[in-house]
């Protein structure tokens, strides 16, 4: 018959696994990246990302952004429902502007893309709000 | 006794002068992009360690047609005017690439193409007014150029 003690150790290592993951995965920093495109003047797409950190990131929390949480620690949703306080907090930390434009015979199209680099942020959840923090 | 006094009202005075002229930071504007070239053209600006220089522009952003709301529609338009802002202002800081090709056969002009294109990264620009007309949204931004922020 099997030794039900046989398993003891086993489930002692996968739950220490566990544990050191959970402390090595710092779970309030995540990577997020921002991207649209505008093109002739009408705004043609929009990207926002957003994940969990996978390994620590380096560096100090800079400018806090806070913003109103219902969403249970949801960082994804709760972007979502303040979305207009986020994006104008990202156009604060910098964007990268990509234009191209190609007239020919005098007729113009354009294509401008607006990009946030994949950035570390810190983020703390609260009883109803969130602070985020990009980490430089 | 009497031109002493003098040659020293006017010294004082023009220091006033300078004195004002450098804290005042220099301002460039701009609304339409091919117009501002030309007009570029005639001064030049200098970033000094004592005189800061400000870029205001204005950039526009149109509604799409099949919006379900006025407010997305503005929503929307505002998005696209930032873009350009955002795009005037790299411009003006960065400048413009601009390639061109023209064909011609039998001395005529067959076609013809230009092609422009920016790469920069905007940090701290700022929305100073926005309005939304008949579709048209317009956005005024302003960026703030100081010496320290490039002297390393």
């Amino acid at each position: 018959m099997r030794n039900r003690d046989g398993n003891y150790a086993f489930s002692l290592s996968i739950c220490s696994l566990i544990l050191t993951n959970s402390l090595v995965l710092d779970a309030s920093e995540y990577l997020i990246s921002y991207r649209y495109t505008v093109q002739d003047a009408i705004l043609y797409s929009e990207k926002l990302q957003v994940a969990h950190a996978m390994k620590k990131c380096e560096g100090k929390a800079q400018k806090p952004l806070i913003l109103e949480s219902y969403a249970d620690n949801d960082l994804q949703k709760t972007l979502l429902a303040n979305s207009n306080e986020f994006i104008d907090y990202i156009h604060t930390l910098g964007l990268h502007v990509r234009h191209r434009s190609l007239t020919t015979d005098f007729q113009n199209k354009s294509t401008t893309v607006l990009t946030l680099k994949t950035t570390c942020f810190k983020v703390d959840f609260n009883d109803n709000s969130a602070i985020i923090a990009p980490i430089k | 006794m009497k031109y002493s006094m003098l040659l020293a009202a006017l010294l004082s005075a023009s220091t006033i002068m300078a004195a004002n002229e450098m804290a005042q930071p220099e301002v460039i504007t701009t609304t339409q992009p091919s117009m501002m070239q030309v007009s570029d053209s005639k001064k030049e600006y200098l970033l000094t360690e004592k005189k800061d220089v400000r870029i205001s522009v204005t950039g526009q952003g149109v509604a799409p047609m099949n919006t379900v709301s006025p407010a997305q529609a503005y929503a929307l338009a505002k998005r696209a005017a930032v873009a350009d802002a955002y795009r005037l202002i790299a411009e003006k800081i960065k400048g413009v690439r601009v390639d061109g090709q023209d064909l011609v056969k039998n001395m005529m002009v067959q076609r013809s193409t230009v092609r422009t294109s920016v790469d920069a990264m905007v940090r701290n620009a700022n929305i100073i007014e926005t309005t939304f007309k008949d579709g048209l949204c317009e956005i005024e931004m302003e960026i703030m150029l100081s010496h320290s922020q490039f002297a390393h």
